[in-house]
């Protein structure tokens, strides 16, 4: 469950990317961030995954108050969000299943329930049969389904995606949804985006942004701004 | 290791840098504790002989001298006295002229004089102790080794003033060289350390590459700096033996336990190179975390 309560992001500039923001996110809900550049979708992303704090109110992830600075258990709570980015973010001297594998050795799980998750993962994405090969000699939908099959192992509940389709062609970010779809109901997932159509035809939550603030939020809505 | 090796190949010159750097400052570490065992074990050698020697006139009765050897004892600056008769002085006589039998016939007991042989309890009561035999009746000569004691006491405590300078130095360069190589390596590595902070990855986690990178350039470093040294010490070795000729071993005393220091040895030998080991291990897991650290703030 993610919970925002009138939360604040002042950047030291002056100007706000977020500003009294209050939402509620049930356990597996699936939603869209959607609004134009500068609205506040990213900076939503980030503070979930407790990268920045904001300047006011509260955010509990999991029934954690992860704006308290007495909360120190931050790598614990990565550890329970997976994050897929828009350029991917996979690292080239690694292949596709080191990738994954990244995902899980960091909590020193066993090698041996690494490359059952991997390869579980592998087969959600469509990709078992690439797992030995290295970025460079796959598509950038591919690199974007190796991005997505490491936000998904281990214990990580909660799947944030910043623009997931932003680098792909519509054919390719319709593949990306439909593992997203495939992931529905099992995890709570946020979905920040520009894709009018992929918005349009999911009808599912959307939440709409402008300069920082929630203008709708719908539960089976539409890219309306 | 494959990673350790695959980070090193990446980035050869900055591995070698950081390499040689460790092993000219785990060489010349290496050079000052050998040095610095080598003219302590001296001093310890020459604070072992009878550091004053008093030879009394052969008219003098034991009791008369024992009487010399309980006022000195009396003064608290002896560490031990040792009475040598004329009879014992004979028989050392004997003992070291044992395969010159002309220089046997010609001398008797009669014409050694009965001596004392005081070892102080700080070489710096030795002219003390002198000049006290100097004063007393029926003394013939006084021998002692000051020259020799104050010269390796002046060595050692050079030894310890550059060693611990220099040593200063080596350790703050090193750090400083070793820490900038890190930070490049972190610099290069900025997107990986990036995306294992945002997966959850412990601080330790993203240190423990860098770590055992530098665990491993510091262990080699050492061992190549080990092998030069021992190299010259053995090639030196005759040098040294024909140096110390006469002294049969030197030794070292740390925390009550004696350490062989010549002839050379494995033990020594050994210990020199995990002391080199550990230093090379610890200045690079120090650099190493500083770097990180700064990185990770």
């Amino acid at each position: 469950m993610i919970v925002f309560e009138k939360v604040t992001k002042k950047y030291p500039l002056g100007n706000f990317a977020l500003q009294e923001t209050s939402f509620e996110l049930a356990d597996n809900d699936f939603a869209f961030l959607v609004g134009p550049s500068g609205a506040g979708k990213t900076t939503i992303l980030r503070l979930i995954l407790r990268e920045y704090l904001p300047t006011s109110g509260s955010i509990m992830v999991n029934d954690f108050d992860i704006t308290d600075k007495k909360f120190v258990q931050v790598e614990e709570l990565r550890r329970r969000i997976g994050f897929v980015f828009q350029d991917f973010k996979v690292l080239p001297e690694k292949n596709v299943f080191e990738n994954i594998a990244i995902s899980l050795k960091i909590s020193n799980i066993s090698q041996h329930k690494i490359k059952d998750e991997v390869v579980a993962a592998l087969e959600l994405v469509g990709l078992k049969h690439k797992s030995r090969v290295f970025p460079i000699q796959l598509s950038a939908g591919e690199l974007q389904r190796v991005a997505i099959a490491r936000a998904i192992v281990g214990s990580r509940d909660i799947i944030l995606a910043d623009e997931p389709t932003g680098n792909l062609d519509p054919k390719t970010s319709w593949e990306i949804m439909k593992i997203f779809k495939k992931l529905e109901n099992k995890r709570t997932i946020v979905i920040a985006t520009h894709n009018i159509d992929i918005v349009n035809s999911l009808k599912r939550r959307v939440i709409s942004l402008k300069e920082g603030k929630i203008i709708k939020d719908n539960r089976k809505g539409g890219y309306d701004l | 290791m494959n990673e350790i090796l695959i980070s090193i190949r990446r980035t050869p010159y900055q591995s070698l840098a950081t390499f040689l750097v460790l092993f000219m400052t785990l060489f010349l570490s290496a050079v000052l504790i050998v040095a610095y065992a080598f003219s302590h074990s001296l001093l310890d050698y020459v604070e072992t002989r009878p550091q004053v020697t008093a030879y009394f006139q052969t008219n003098m009765t034991e009791e008369e001298i024992v009487k010399v050897k309980d006022q000195l004892i009396a003064s608290g600056k002896v560490a031990s006295v040792k009475y040598i008769s004329k009879d014992e002085a004979f028989n050392i006589y004997k003992e070291s002229n044992k395969n010159n039998p002309l220089l046997l016939e010609m001398v008797s007991a009669d014409i050694l004089p009965p001596s004392l042989e005081v070892f102080a309890k700080k070489p710096t009561f030795l002219p003390e102790i002198a000049e006290f035999f100097k004063k007393q009746p029926g003394i013939d000569e006084v021998n002692f080794q000051k020259d020799i004691v104050d010269r390796l006491l002046n060595l050692t405590n050079v030894l310890r003033q550059i060693g611990i300078i220099f040593f200063c130095f080596l350790i703050l360069m090193t750090i400083i060289v070793l820490t900038t190589n890190t930070l490049f390596k972190i610099s290069l590595k900025k997107d990986e350390i990036e995306l294992l902070r945002l997966l959850g990855a412990s601080r330790f986690y993203i240190e423990k590459p860098f770590l055992l990178e530098g665990t491993f350039l510091g262990v080699c470093a050492s061992f190549f700096a080990f092998l030069i040294l021992s190299g010259i010490l053995f090639y030196f070795n005759p040098f040294l033996s024909s140096y110390l000729k006469g002294i049969n071993e030197l030794n070292l005393m740390i925390f009550n336990l004696k350490l062989s220091i010549w002839p050379l040895n494995e033990i020594f030998l050994g210990i020199v190179l995990g002391l080199v080991t550990l230093f090379g291990i610890v200045i690079a897991i120090c650099s190493n975390l500083l770097a990180a650290n700064k990185y990770l703030k």
